[in-house]
């Protein structure tokens, strides 16, 4: 006779037999963000050293500056897990061993890639703070926050320092500080120029100045670190969805919805052109917040029913408080918002999913469908008549119905 | 759709181990323990301690819904009742016969003469009187099964064992193809069903090799080959698969019958010899021990003389490290000691190496609700649960959980998912009464 150890069925998990734990998931995660990490380098550091507008060192700062991010994030979280274990226990070793599974370097990297390349370390020091400290540690550490870290930080900082996270200095790296067509530093700040202005949205005040789409596409624009490249975005999210870190349908309905929506915006507004739709989703952050940041695990729905909601909600969200709102950026804005709804939203999909045909199940859906419906006619509306040099608030309403 | 397309997912089935060694036979143990414990009834002894008792003979029933009927399983004398470790967990109150190892067979076991003129009904009786049960792994009565209203065309046997490790029905089916045969084809008369279908796992191409003669002499038999994926094995999902229905509460509300295909060969002896349910195939398999092999064993058979027939345990195995799980490893049972005795559910006992699971914090990543063959969505029952919300729970359609361990073995932070779930089932059950 044997005596044996328990444990609960099933006795088979897949994160023993295939390593497919969480470790693994958040290693792939940084590694799908290793594109637009090296982008941002190429763009910020060794294309503008090639062109001699800045020596040696100067190149390797915009790669020190997201190292810089996510070593803050690290050692902050240390010092906080040093501070609240037991007297008894507060070593080195339990500090890094709590260390191991919080994964506190993705917020800090994310974070560095939100802001612009010549943001003062100390405002990055803060945004870290606030990011693990009050975003994360706070509500419990890793997988009980309830807002992105990285976004949190990041909003903290944009609303409180905007006149330094939007200042040229900042923004521009080496080269595009000495081109004259960039006026009004960021796409999106010419962008919140038109509002209320009278004039009517075109393609060669939005556009032209910074080349044509197919640079937007490959990022060669003005921006903060991460957010430029949808090419670099599209490889990481490539790799996030053969690791199958990431849902592919969250990035896709997204920014189809910020697409779709921004056409009709612009079909009100008097242009038609596809030109418009992907101009929205190619500036702001859209592919960035889409690919590491909508799909973040922790801060949005868990089942695929809830994450459509999620991604559908947000991509409305986003171009109401890019085109209405008083921040020219609507990214970060509708991330935060969201982050709080995931909770309701993750509820009442789990409902819908499983009742699907039943009474409660077509109640709860009709609920969310329509609070998406008023949302979506209410940006339409309201954004309409904002950059609408012909049509009053009024003929907006004529032009929908 | 993108949110409905769960429907299982592959796992590696380990079962090469346990096929090396044909079943068998190990008929002759030393003692039984026989069980007086049937689901959750209590059953009543008929023998005292001293009585001598014969193979197939009564030693205990139970009346009411559910009733049924144990029996000796081998030949000697009742030596006590005591209490011993069952596969539900627990110690239960069980009779020990020691055998005698003359096999006096009991005078109801005889060769049936009429076999072709038994009617419906008589059928259903004999399944009740040989107290034949799932033996799957539910060990409900059969016979309920059979006592249906409903207009019952098709009886399916189920002999997927979608299960990792397990392979004692396979081995079982090699083993007595023509029985199962024969017992699918006495279960359609006992349904009054026009169709049989048994469905297999696709690449089991030798339940086919074994199955194929028979086929042309019983034109209404089909095979139905089922993919390689878990739960494959649940009813609903081959009643889905094979009719293209689907039923919420029991396959006859669609006109079928779903049985095992070891309950099957059972039921062809009891009909054709009035041989009731004394034996079953158990596996004993899993990384933990030297030989895995199956056993065609009497019930009552304590599982450690069957360790000691695989050459014991491998070396180096740390009890207290091991895990040692009654039942298949996603459905099982963990047992603290190998002192278990066989009962009629227990198709297989598996030994294998205890794993470390860290990473206490979900994440969210939403694996459990996308691979749960319901379409639940585990993680806010589990929230429900914790906060006692029966409201939520019942929102959440809690009670549709099959326990089948998909989620918790998806999870990549080893959250003991299954087993939130399993609570918030029970205290809806709890709450609703």
């Amino acid at each position: 006779m044997a005596r044996f150890a328990g444990g609960k069925a099933p006795f088979l998990r897949i994160a023993n037999e295939k390593g497919e734990n969480t470790k693994r998931i958040m290693r792939d995660f940084l590694i799908g963000l290793m594109p637009v990490i090296l982008f941002s380098w190429y763009k910020n550091g060794i294309q503008v050293y090639l062109d001699g507008n800045i020596n040696v060192y100067e190149m390797l700062y915009p790669l020190f500056f997201i190292i810089t991010g996510g070593l803050l994030a690290y050692v902050m979280e240390g010092l906080f897990f040093y501070i609240t274990s037991d007297k008894k226990e507060r070593d080195f070793k339990g500090v890094l061993r709590k260390l191991n599974t919080s994964f506190a370097i993705i917020p800090g990297v994310i974070l560095a890639l939100l802001l612009p390349l010549y943001t003062p370390i100390w405002i990055l020091m803060f945004a870290a703070f606030i990011a693990t400290i009050v975003g994360k540690m706070l509500f419990g550490g890793f997988g009980n926050n309830v807002f992105n870290p990285a976004l949190l930080g990041y909003a903290i900082v944009g609303f409180t320092f905007s006149g330094i996270v939007t200042d040229i200095n900042v923004i521009f790296n080496g080269s595009e500080i000495i081109i004259d067509s960039y006026a009004g530093a960021t796409p999106l700040g010419v962008l919140s120029s038109f509002r209320g202005s009278g004039d009517a949205l075109s393609y060669s005040a939005l556009v032209e100045p910074y080349g044509n789409l197919w640079d937007f596409f490959l990022g060669t624009i003005p921006g903060a670190l991460g957010e430029t490249s949808a090419l670099a975005i599209l490889i990481g999210f490539l790799w996030l969805t053969y690791r199958k870190v990431i849902k592919w349908f969250t990035p896709v309905i997204y920014i189809g919805t910020v697409f779709v929506i921004s056409w009709l915006i612009g079909i009100i507004a008097g242009d038609s052109g596809v030109w418009f739709p992907t101009y929205s989703i190619l500036t702001g952050g859209v592919m960035f917040a889409a690919v590491y940041m909508a799909t973040e695990p922790v801060t949005t729905p868990t089942n695929p029913l809830g994450k459509i909601f999620f991604a559908l909600f947000l991509g409305v969200l986003t171009v109401l408080f890019r085109f209405v709102g008083s921040l020219p950026e609507g990214v970060g804005t509708s991330l935060i918002v969201m982050n709080i709804f995931a909770i309701p939203i993750d509820t009442y999909s789990g409902i819908i999913r499983t009742k699907l045909t039943k009474k409660p199940g077509i109640a709860y859906a009709s609920i969310l469908i329509g609070v998406l419906l008023i949302l979506v006619v209410y940006t339409l509306v309201a954004s309409g008549s904002m950059y609408t040099a012909n049509l009053s608030f009024i003929n907006a309403w004529q032009v929908i119905l | 759709m993108i949110f409905h397309n769960a429907k299982g997912i592959q796992i590696d089935g380990r079962k090469d181990m346990c096929k090396k060694h044909p079943l068998i036979d190990y008929l002759n143990p030393d003692t039984v323990y026989i069980p007086l414990i049937q689901r959750h009834l209590k059953l009543k002894p008929k023998v005292d301690v001293g009585d001598s008792v014969k193979i197939g003979q009564v030693v205990a029933e139970v009346g009411g819904f559910g009733a049924i009927t144990s029996h000796a399983s081998i030949s000697g004398e009742v030596k006590s009742f005591k209490k011993v470790w069952h596969s539900s967990g627990k110690m239960v109150e069980a009779i020990e016969i020691k055998n005698d190892f003359k096999n006096q067979l009991d005078d109801r076991i005889k060769e049936v003469k009429n076999v072709k003129e038994l009617t419906r009904e008589e059928l259903v009786e004999i399944m009740k009187d040989s107290g034949l049960t799932g033996l799957g792994g539910a060990g409900f009565p059969s016979y309920i099964k059979y006592q249906t209203k409903e207009d019952i065309h098709t009886v399916i046997i189920n002999a997927v064992e979608c299960e990792p490790y397990l392979t004692c029905d396979y081995q079982f089916i090699i083993r007595f193809a023509e029985k199962l045969i024969k017992g699918a084809t006495y279960m359609q008369r006992a349904a009054d069903a026009n169709k049989i279908v048994i469905a297999y796992k696709n690449y089991n191409s030798k339940v086919v090799e074994v199955l194929k003669p028979y086929l042309e002499k019983y034109s209404n038999i089909e095979l139905f080959p089922i993919k390689d994926i878990y739960p494959a094995g649940w009813e609903k999902y081959i009643v889905e698969q094979v009719t293209g229905k689907t039923y919420s509460t029991l396959p006859a509300e669609i006109g079928v019958i779903v049985n095992n295909s070891a309950t099957a060969i059972i039921f062809s002896d009891a009909v054709e010899r009035n041989i009731p349910l004394i034996s079953r195939p158990v596996s004993i398999t899993g990384e933990g021990v030297k030989e895995p092999k199956t056993f065609f064993v009497p019930l009552g058979t304590k599982v450690s003389e069957l360790i000691d027939q695989c050459g014991g345990y491998v070396e180096g195995l740390d009890p207290m490290q091991a895990n040692y799980i009654a039942g298949g490893p996603m459905t099982g049972r963990a047992i603290l000691i190998d002192d278990l005795v066989v009962n009629d559910t227990l198709g297989a006992v598996i030994v294998k190496p205890f794993e470390i699971r860290d990473y206490p914090e979900c994440l969210g990543c939403g694996k459990c609700a996308d691979v749960c063959p319901v379409y639940l969505t585990p993680t806010e029952i589990k929230k429900a649960y914790e906060r006692k919300d029966l409201r939520l729970l019942d929102l959440l359609d809690a009670s549709k959980c099959m326990e089948c361990g998909l989620c918790s073995y998806i999870c990549p932070s080893h959250v003991e998912i299954t087993d939130a779930v399993s609570k918030g089932k029970a205290l809806l059950k709890k709450g609703a009464k």
